[in-house]
Order: C-alpha cells, then sequence, then structure tokens
C-alpha cells in the first residue's frame, strides 16, 4: 500500500490506471450501449412480425404446447390463414383470411381508417366477430364501401375498415390475393372450412427474452419439419440482412475496444516495470526474496486493477447513459433497460487484459539481479517472448470470443493480430534504415527527434503498434459503416417506387400513362407480364426430367409471372453464362435468363432447354444465363426472364411501379375508379418502417465509431504519458547544451511527424487487410481498395499525432533546464 | 568571465520558503579552475545551475562573459550557454538515441559552428575513443561514457566548463583517467573550469576551492593552502 500511494505520487501509477480506466470505461460503455440498442433494434423488426416468433403449421397445433407458453408468462395469440372467395352481388375476390382468436398484434400495431388510402388510427386488438378488415384493394374490386356488408361462405360480415398498415412479411406483399382479418369466432358458422382445405395455423408470441428463449427452444425440439419457427429479424429479409451485418459490424467495435485496451496497458506496464527494476533491485539488495518482490507487486497489480475497473465502471456507465440520454429522439423506442452482462463483462474483461498483458512485465520486476544496484544496465532476464505472446493472444481470442461468441470473427482478428505484429517489424526495421538514412542528411533537429525514435526500439514499435492499431480500427470502421451504408441506401433510396400497380391490360396501359402523367407521377416504366407454367425440360416431360422432391417445387406447380427485357434487371446479376447481345435476340431461338436458386434445384445448366404452356400455347427457351436475385429488393422480381420480343405473340398484361408521396395517395383512387380491375400494391407503408429502421441502425454504428474514435485518442494519449520522463530529461539535457526553444520544438515535431507517417502507413496496410477479410468472409460483398486513403490517412495520422502530441508534449519547451542536475 | 553578486535563491517547500544561497558573491577569472566543496545540501547544486543560466536567481546578479544571465529570457540564456559554456554532468546524460560521435556534434551544431563531424572525431580520438565513434552510449562503460561526455563538453570550445561531480560515478582508476582527461584538456584549450565536487583529489587539482554551508560561502581558498581547507571540512 505504501508502495502504492508513493507510485502514485510520482506519477507512475496513473499512467497505468489511466490505461486501464480507459480501457473499462470504453467495454462498458460500447459493451451496454450495443446490447441496449441491438435488442431495442430487435424490439422493433418484431413489430414487422407482430410478435417476438410466429410458429406455423399445417396442421392444428396442440392445445398443450399453448398452455405450456401461457403458463410461462408468454403472450399468445392463435390464428388460422385460409384463402377463400368473398363476394358482394356479381363481385368476386380472392382473398388471403387471417382469423385471429385474440389480441393481434402482439408487437406492433394496426392502422386503420376508413376509406381507403387515407391517413390511418392505431388499432390494438383483433376486429370483432361480425366485422371484417380489408385491405383497400378490396372495396375496388367489390365495388362496397366501409360500413357495407359483404358475403363470408353462409355468413354475412360488415366491413369495419380498411387496412392501411399491418404486420406483416415484406415477401407476402406480392401475394396476389389480398389480406382480410376476421375474428377466429366467424370462422364455424360461416362453414367455409371443408375437409381437405388448406388451412395454417400460426401462433404469436410475445414476452420477456428469460421466458421466451427456453420456451422457444422447447418448441424447436418439439416441431417437425412442416412446422416453422420465425423470430423478429428472420420475418424481413431486408432487415435481416441490415440487422445481421450491423451486427456483425457492432460486436467488431466491442472486439476492437478489447484489443485497444491490451496495447495501451501492454505499452503503460512495460515501462512501469522498466522504473521499478531500480526499486526491485534495492529491495533486493536489502533481503527480500524474489518471492516476496513479486508478492509486493502483484498486490500493486491487483489494486491497480481494482481501482481502475472500479472507476473505469462507474465512468462508463455514466458514458452510456449520457448517450443514449442525449440521442433519445434517435434510437429505437421505447428504449429497453440497462442488463447486467455487458457490464459485468466490461468489468472482468478489464481485469483480465490487465493480467493477461501486465502481468509478464510484473513479473519481470522481481528478476532484476540486485547487482543492479551497481551496474545499472543490468536488465532481468527476458522472459521468453513466446510465452509473453502466448499469454497475451491467449487472453485476447478468450475476451473476443466472450464478447462476440463468434469463432470465425475471432480466428479473423487473430489472423489480423500476427500479420500486424510482422508489418510492425517490418515497419521497425524501416524506422531504423531511414533514421540512419535521415541522420546523415537530416538538420540537427530532426537528427535528434530521429534518435529519440532509435533511443528504445522495443518502445518505438510499441508506440507505432498503438498508434497504427488505432488508425487500422478507425480506417475499417470508417469503411465498413460507409459501405453498410451506402448499400442500404442503394436499397432503399428516398424515392424507391413503393407502389406496384399490376394486371394493367393492354388497353388499359395508355389511359394509365396519361392519367399518372396528369398526375405528375414518374413510373419506373411500364412492363409486360406474361403467366405461364412450366411443363417440361429438355424434351421430357417434369415426371421424367426431375425426381419427386424436385418436383415439389413451388415455382413448377403454379403459373410464373414471365417477362421480357433488354438489359439485366437492377437487383440482379449474371453469376453464369451471358446476358443477350442484339445478335442474341436476332435469331430464332428464344434465350432465357433463370434465377440461379431455381436452377441449382432443378439441376439445370446453360443450354438446356425449357418448355412452357402460356394460355394453351407452347414455347420453348433456352437457358443462356443464371442470375442472383435479390429478393428483399423490394423490386418485383422475376424467376425466368425472356430475350425481348420472345413473348410477343402472348397475351400480357402490364406491371409498373412508382413513387407515391403520402399527400398524393388520391391518385389511387382515381385508378381504381378508371380501372377497377388493376391490383394495386402498397409498399409505402412497410418501407417506410424498414427505412426508419435502417437510419437507426446507421446511428448505432455511427455512435459506435465515435466511441472506437475516443478510443483511439485515449491509446496515443497514454503511450505518450508513458515516454513521459525520458522526454524531460532529454528537453532539459538539450537546453543545458546550449539549445534554444526552436531546436527543441524541431525536434519533438520531427519526432511526431515520423511517428505519424510510420503509424499511419501501418494502418493503411492493416486496415486494407482487415477490411478486405472482412469483406470477403464476414460480410460478403466483394473486395475493393480504397487508394483515396492510402495518401490520406497517413496524412491524418501525422496532423493527429502531430497535434496530440504537441499538446502533450509542449510543456518540454518549458520545462526548467536546472532539473539536468538532478539523478535521474 | 564569471562575475556574481549577492547572489540568493529562495524557493517555495510547502507553502514556507526556503533559503538555498544567499548573498553569494563571486568572481572567476579567465582560465581559473575553481571547486565547489560542502556537504549535501549546502547549495552546491544550486549555485552551479545560477551560474550556468540554467536557473535564474530570486535576488542578486550574475554576469557570464559579460552578460547579465539574470536579466535574460530562457532562450537567450540558451544562447549564451551554447556560445560559452560546456557541461559534464555525474550521471553522464548521454544522449541514448544519439552515437558517441552524435552526442559530441550536438554542440557544435547547436553553435552552430561547421565541421561538426570531424571535429567531434578528433576529440573523441583525444579522449581514447578513436574505436568507438559509432556505438551507442548503453553500449559503452560508465568510465567510456564519462569520456564522450568530456569530449562533448569541449567540442564547442566554451570558454567555460561547468562539471557536476565528474568522477561521482565512476571508480578510483576510472575517474583518476576522466579527471586527468578534464584537466588536460582544460589546459590545452585555456579553458576556465567551474566544478562541484565531493572528492578532496579532485578539489586539490583546482587554484581555487569554494566551501559552502547553509548556502553560504564560508570560504574562498586559493591553491597554496586548498588543501588544508579541505582537510579540514573532513
Amino acid at each position: 500500500m505504501r508502495t502504492f500511494r508513493r507510485d502514485w505520487k510520482a506519477g507512475e501509477v496513473k499512467v497505468l490506471l489511466f490505461a486501464l480506466m480507459v480501457a473499462v470505461m470504453a467495454m462498458v460503455a460500447i459493451g451496454s450501449i450495443t446490447d441496449r440498442v441491438h435488442r431495442a433494434m430487435g424490439e422493433q423488426s418484431s413489430e414487422f412480425l407482430g410478435a417476438d416468433y410466429t410458429f406455423e403449421s399445417p396442421r392444428p397445433i396442440d392445445p398443450s404446447w399453448v398452455d405450456k407458453g401461457l403458463s410461462s408468462g408468454l403472450e399468445i395469440t392463435e390464428s388460422q390463414s385460409f384463402a377463400t372467395v368473398l363476394s358482394q352481388g356479381d363481385n368476386f375476390q380472392l382473398v388471403s383470411v387471417r382469423a385471429l382468436a385474440g389480441k393481434y398484434p402482439l408487437k406492433g400495431t394496426v392502422e386503420m381508417a376508413d376509406k381507403p388510402f387515407s391517413q390511418g388510427v392505431v388499432q390494438q386488438s383483433q376486429p370483432d366477430a361480425g366485422t371484417i378488415w380489408v385491405e383497400p384493394r378490396i372495396l375496388g374490386v367489390l365495388g362496397i364501401e366501409v360500413g357495407d356488408t359483404i358475403d363470408f361462405g353462409s355468413i354475412q360480415l360488415t366491413v369495419d375498415g380498411v387496412i392501411v398498415a399491418a404486420p406483416g412479411q415484406a415477401s407476402e406483399v406480392f401475394n396476389v390475393a389480398p389480406k382480410v382479418l376476421i375474428n377466429q369466432a366467424d370462422v364455424e358458422p360461416a362453414n367455409i372450412i371443408q375437409p381437405g382445405s388448406r388451412i395454417e395455423y400460426t401462433l404469436f408470441i410475445a414476452g420477456e427474452p428469460e421466458q421466451r428463449e427456453p420456451y422457444i427452444q422447447w418448441i424447436k425440439q418439439q416441431k417437425n419439419p412442416s412446422q416453422e419457427i420465425t423470430g423478429g429479424k428472420e420475418g424481413t429479409p431486408a432487415l435481416k440482412a441490415a440487422l445481421d451485418r450491423a451486427e456483425t459490424f457492432l460486436r467488431l467495435a466491442s472486439l476492437i475496444s478489447v484489443v485497444l485496451a491490451g496495447v495501451a496497458i501492454a505499452v503503460a506496464a512495460g515501462r512501469y516495470s522498466h522504473r521499478h527494476f531500480d526499486y526491485s533491485a534495492i529491495y533486493r539488495c536489502l533481503g527480500m526474496q524474489i518471492g516476496q518482490v513479486h508478492k509486493l507487486y502483484l498486490w500493486q497489480l491487483l489494486m491497480i486493477g481494482v481501482i481502475g475497473s472500479v472507476i473505469g465502471l462507474a465512468l462508463g456507465l455514466g458514458l452510456q447513459a449520457l448517450v443514449i440520454n442525449q440521442f433519445a429522439d434517435y434510437l429505437p423506442k421505447p428504449m429497453v433497460g440497462l442488463s447486467v452482462a455487458p457490464v459485468l463483462s466490461g468489468a472482468l474483461s478489464g481485469l483480465v487484459v490487465l493480467l493477461g498483458f501486465a502481468l509478464p512485465s510484473f513479473l519481470q520486476i522481481a528478476k532484476v539481479p540486485p547487482l543492479r544496484v551497481l551496474r545499472k544496465e543490468l536488465l532481468p532476464r527476458a522472459m521468453s517472448s513466446w510465452v509473453i505472446y502466448l499469454l497475451a493472444i491467449g487472453v485476447m481470442a478468450l475476451l473476443m470470443w466472450w464478447q462476440s461468441q463468434s469463432l470465425q470473427l475471432v480466428g479473423i482478428l487473430l489472423v489480423v493480430a500476427v500479420v500486424t505484429y510482422l508489418l510492425i517489424r517490418l515497419i521497425a526495421w524501416l524506422i531504423f534504415k531511414t533514421g540512419i538514412w535521415l541522420g546523415k542528411r537530416g538538420s540537427a533537429p530532426v537528427r535528434f527527434g530521429v534518435g529519440q525514435l532509435k533511443q528504445y526500439p522495443a518502445f518505438t514499435i510499441s508506440q507505432i503498434s498503438a498508434f497504427g492499431l488505432a488508425f487500422i480500427i478507425m480506417l475499417s470502421t470508417v469503411l465498413i459503416r460507409s459501405e453498410l451504408l451506402s448499400e442500404w441506401q442503394s436499397q432503399l433510396p428516398e424515392d424507391a417506387p413503393n407502389h406496384f400497380l399490376i394486371n394493367v391490360q393492354e388497353n388499359e396501359v395508355e389511359p394509365l400513362e396519361s392519367l399518372l402523367t396528369q398526375n405528375n407521377v414518374q413510373t419506373e416504366g411500364i412492363y409486360p407480364m406474361v403467366r405461364g407454367r412450366v411443363t417440361g425440360l429438355n424434351d421430357m416431360t417434369l415426371e421424367e426430367a426431375l425426381n419427386e422432391e424436385q418436383r415439389r417445387t413451388g415455382a413448377l406447380r403454379r403459373e410464373l409471372n414471365l417477362t421480357w427485357m433488354a438489359d439485366v434487371p437492377s437487383a440482379n446479376k449474371v453469376t453464369q453464362g451471358q446476358w443477350w447481345s442484339e445478335a442474341d435476340i436476332q435469331d430464332d431461338v428464344a434465350e432465357i435468363s433463370i434465377g440461379e436458386e431455381l436452377a441449382n434445384r432443378l439441376a439445370l445448366e446453360l443450354g438446356d432447354m425449357i418448355h412452357f404452356s402460356i394460355g394453351g400455347l407452347e414455347l420453348e427457351g433456352k437457358i443462356s444465363n443464371l442470375r442472383s436475385i435479390q429478393w428483399d429488393s423490394f423490386q418485383p422480381n422475376f424467376f425466368i426472364i425472356f430475350e425481348p420480343g420472345a413473348l410477343d405473340d402472348f397475351p400480357a398484361s402490364y406491371i409498373t411501379s412508382f413513387h407515391l408521396p403520402l399527400e398524393n395517395k388520391n391518385v389511387l383512387n382515381q385508378i381504381l375508379k378508371q380501372m377497377p380491375t388493376i391490383t394495386i400494391i402498397e409498399l409505402d407503408a412497410i418501407m417506410a418502417q424498414v427505412q426508419s429502421i435502417l437510419e437507426q441502425v446507421t446511428l448505432a454504428v455511427e455512435f459506435i465509431m465515435l466511441f472506437v474514435l475516443l478510443a483511439g485518442v485515449a491509446v496515443l494519449y497514454a503511450v505518450l504519458q508513458v515516454s513521459r520522463e525520458e522526454r524531460v530529461l532529454s528537453a532539459t539535457l538539450l537546453k543545458a547544451l546550449g539549445a534554444r526553444k526552436k531546436f527543441i520544438r524541431s525536434s519533438i515535431l520531427a519526432e511526431l511527424i515520423l511517428l505519424g507517417l510510420f503509424s499511419g502507413v501501418l494502418g493503411v496496410i492493416g486496415g486494407e487487410v482487415l477490411v478486405s477479410i472482412l469483406y470477403w468472409k464476414a460480410m460478403k460483398i466483394d473486395v475493393v481498395l480504397h487508394p483515396w486513403f492510402w495518401l490520406w490517412v497517413p496524412l491524418i495520422s501525422i496532423a493527429f499525432i502531430g497535434i496530440t502530441g504537441w499538446l502533450g508534449l509542449r510543456h518540454l519547451l518549458n520545462q526548467p533546464a536546472h532539473q539536468v542536475l538532478r539523478e535521474y | 568571465m564569471l562575475r556574481t553578486n549577492e547572489l540568493t535563491k529562495i524557493v517555495d517547500s510547502q507553502g514556507q520558503d526556503l533559503t538555498i544561497l544567499s548573498d553569494v558573491s563571486l568572481t572567476v577569472n579567465e582560465r581559473d579552475t575553481v571547486a565547489i566543496v560542502g556537504v549535501s545540501g549546502s547549495g552546491k547544486s544550486t549555485l552551479l545551475s545560477l551560474l550556468a543560466g540554467l536557473d535564474i536567481p530570486s535576488k542578486g546578479e550574475v554576469y557570464l562573459a559579460g552578460q547579465p544571465l539574470h536579466e535574460l529570457d530562457e532562450d537567450q540564456r540558451a544562447a549564451v550557454r551554447a556560445q560559452n559554456v560546456g557541461f559534464v554532468f555525474q550521471s553522464f546524460h548521454l544522449l541514448p538515441g544519439l552515437s558517441a560521435l552524435e552526442n559530441v556534434m550536438l554542440p557544435i551544431e547547436l553553435k552552430e559552428q561547421g565541421n561538426a563531424k570531424q571535429r567531434a572525431a578528433e576529440l573523441l580520438e583525444k579522449v581514447g575513443l578513436k574505436e568507438r565513434l559509432h556505438h551507442y552510449p548503453n553500449q559503452l562503460s560508465g568510465g567510456e561514457q564519462q569520456r564522450v561526455a568530456i569530449a562533448r563538453a569541449f567540442a564547442s570550445e566554451p570558454k567555460i566548463l561547468f562539471a557536476d561531480e565528474p568522477t561521482g560515478n565512476l571508480d578510483t582508476k576510472n575517474g583518476n583517467k576522466v579527471s586527468d582527461l578534464l584537466f588536460e584538456l582544460n589546459q590545452q584549450l585555456g579553458t576556465t573550469l567551474v566544478l562541484v565536487t565531493h572528492d578532496d583529489r579532485l578539489a586539490e587539482r583546482c587554484q581555487r576551492v569554494v566551501r559552502l554551508e547553509a548556502g553560504r560561502v564560508v570560504s574562498d581558498d586559493t591553491s597554496a593552502d586548498s588543501q588544508a581547507a579541505v582537510m579540514g571540512q573532513e
């Protein structure tokens, strides 16, 4: 304790404590903010599903399953879905019915209106018995209004409102049959369910994770393959991709804080132990045994650990509360509370990092030969460097795994760590060479600055590694962040089409175009669409060509939407073969492009022939390329696309899409009035919701980046603090020898600039490597290099280290010169 | 060469004024060799730092090579040192990042004299380190380091050399070698030498011994009876 107090006064403990504090603070703050934002986002994506989980089954669900859920304190709503026909007078419409037995939705809301395409009001329960809620397009088709009654099997239901927004999967919206909601009590009296009817039974499940997750696990074990359980994220493919990447990113960010902490602590502990060699030698001279010195310093380490962790923990908690409060408006609502796990793990990992990275240095202290009292140059026998590195790498891997639960990420980062280490050795060698080169040519202050770097090669390497690592991390954060953002934005630009019209007849194309033009609505073009069925492959029937499993493929069992296009659609990418050229279009063979998933499923290859039956006519197409299709693009996607002209002889209906802001929704009424058979699909509500979630994810990502930057600054500062005393000595000595302030200033700047340059170069090389690996492995996007940054990062690094360093070191200019006469 | 007038240094120690030096008046002529002796805490080092302009007095005047150090700012004092002063320290204080040669070149460059490299090499040869030009301080023994420091001190051909316990960290053999070198070069180059020491035999070799006690000059003897004065002190 006395040693501790004395060291505190001498300022030696402060640096180590500071590094640990920053580490724990960063880990606790990043950990809990990530955790809270992440959980809140999970809550929000549940709103798409209408619940935390849905469980779907083609057969009635065993009531004991529901009871089990209810008795564990969960909310469960049962429902049935089936297709039926609604009628009103002579008008009929095929609809997809959801019959609800309880509160719906459990998460999120249903918005209802009394007129089509107008502002909705939030509803919190299911429709009353005897009433029905319908999608707007049904009113047009059936020629009715809200308040009218319609025939539903053998009973009549009153239309109680129009569904403006309801939970539902984005992939569902292109279903041709519009959706209606009814009360389950009306199903039996309507008498519409006959033996053999296809019904889907659904449980909507919501509750606290502690009760929910065991129940979901239990269902997963019990369920048969035809039954399906879906969590909030999986319900919306577009969101799933975004949230998964955000998660990878946030996990990465917390790993980074671990690495940064390790570096800062290793640097500080190295200097601390070095400075304590003299004390240790004196203790030994005075008769202390190695064991006693060990004990003394291990106590010291533990005390630093506890104090640093406690302060860091408090600061981290304060910081995360501040951030969550400050940015409440932009964060998911409602914000979920703080959970214990990330806080504890932050504090504990602080201690583990301290042990892993500081222990080797501390163990060295006691091993100093007592003779050092007389011969200062004597150092303790170095511990095998393998032991030190293995310990550090082991601790790092453990922590990474702890934080990320992803072995793949840990693997990637460890590879990067080893590569970085090798790079650092290379760069250290470069410094030495450049130093000599500059030493021959540079002016005296420059030479002196270089000398300062050469003074302790090992320490310089630690410095460059710390700065370089910070830059690697910042660079990858910036790059990955902009990659995520641009991808999300391209996926959902502000003016992305949010309404689709299908079933447009040929004679309606012109009036529709003029109506839209009158209302200043810009379409994405009006495309023809032909409905046809696949009847054979390569001169064989489907039965001959395919096995039973393949024949069950959905695309073969129904009519497909076929189209023709001159260019590859924007959300698609040709993965095999060539998109057609002008020459291909001229020849007699009808070429087709097919989605790669479907091709793989049916074992189709380039050159295979597909037979279609289109409205009773036959057509054959040759596969000239395969496409990957982005199903979450909110664009109409086609399994099969023909070359232009190939479908000219077949009856087509048309499809179009456009962006329509809320205030212009009235245009839809005009369309339906003029052309009642056109089907309108509204995506605006769901797209707005996806967009708002993406914006929040973006913001979360930006926060985290800010934290990583701050942690980087902290490391830079810690490193500068650590070398402070050596620098004071050099500066006062220079003054005594008659150097003016300008000389000292120039030499400090020369040193900082070189340090910045080398760290920046290290940052660029390491950052590109890390980002490439992450793009390639974790995020599965194409690897690109960023030459622009090769110039900027070193410049920024020089400016940053120059300025931070200068702020930390300018006091050297004012060090009283007479200090040089004191013993160091 | 060096003149002080009622030099006084008072520092703040835990809220109280502590007088370290009071009313020290000295004159050192060109080519004089002066030893400042006294027990620990008697103010030797403080006096040395005031004489060399490393620190400024609380009161009194100090002139070095005709310049009023007490009136100059830090950079001006540094310039006076660069032109006139050499230093030898007890713990050598070589710059660890610079080689022996570069350490010796430094003051020549600070004085902005040409030919630094050649002159530094010559000096290192004089102190017997011809073979060690490109060694770094941590590759040299204590005695060798102090010889580099002496070469560095004489490199800029200073008018006055301040030495703070130059043999304090060395064994007798190395200490003798270093003090021989110090006086030899001093003779050759006609430098004024002011040294602070506990070492009687080193003090003996100076023409004049100034003894401090509790911040005051209690004796100031010229060569003839300096030995007696030092003996008396022990």
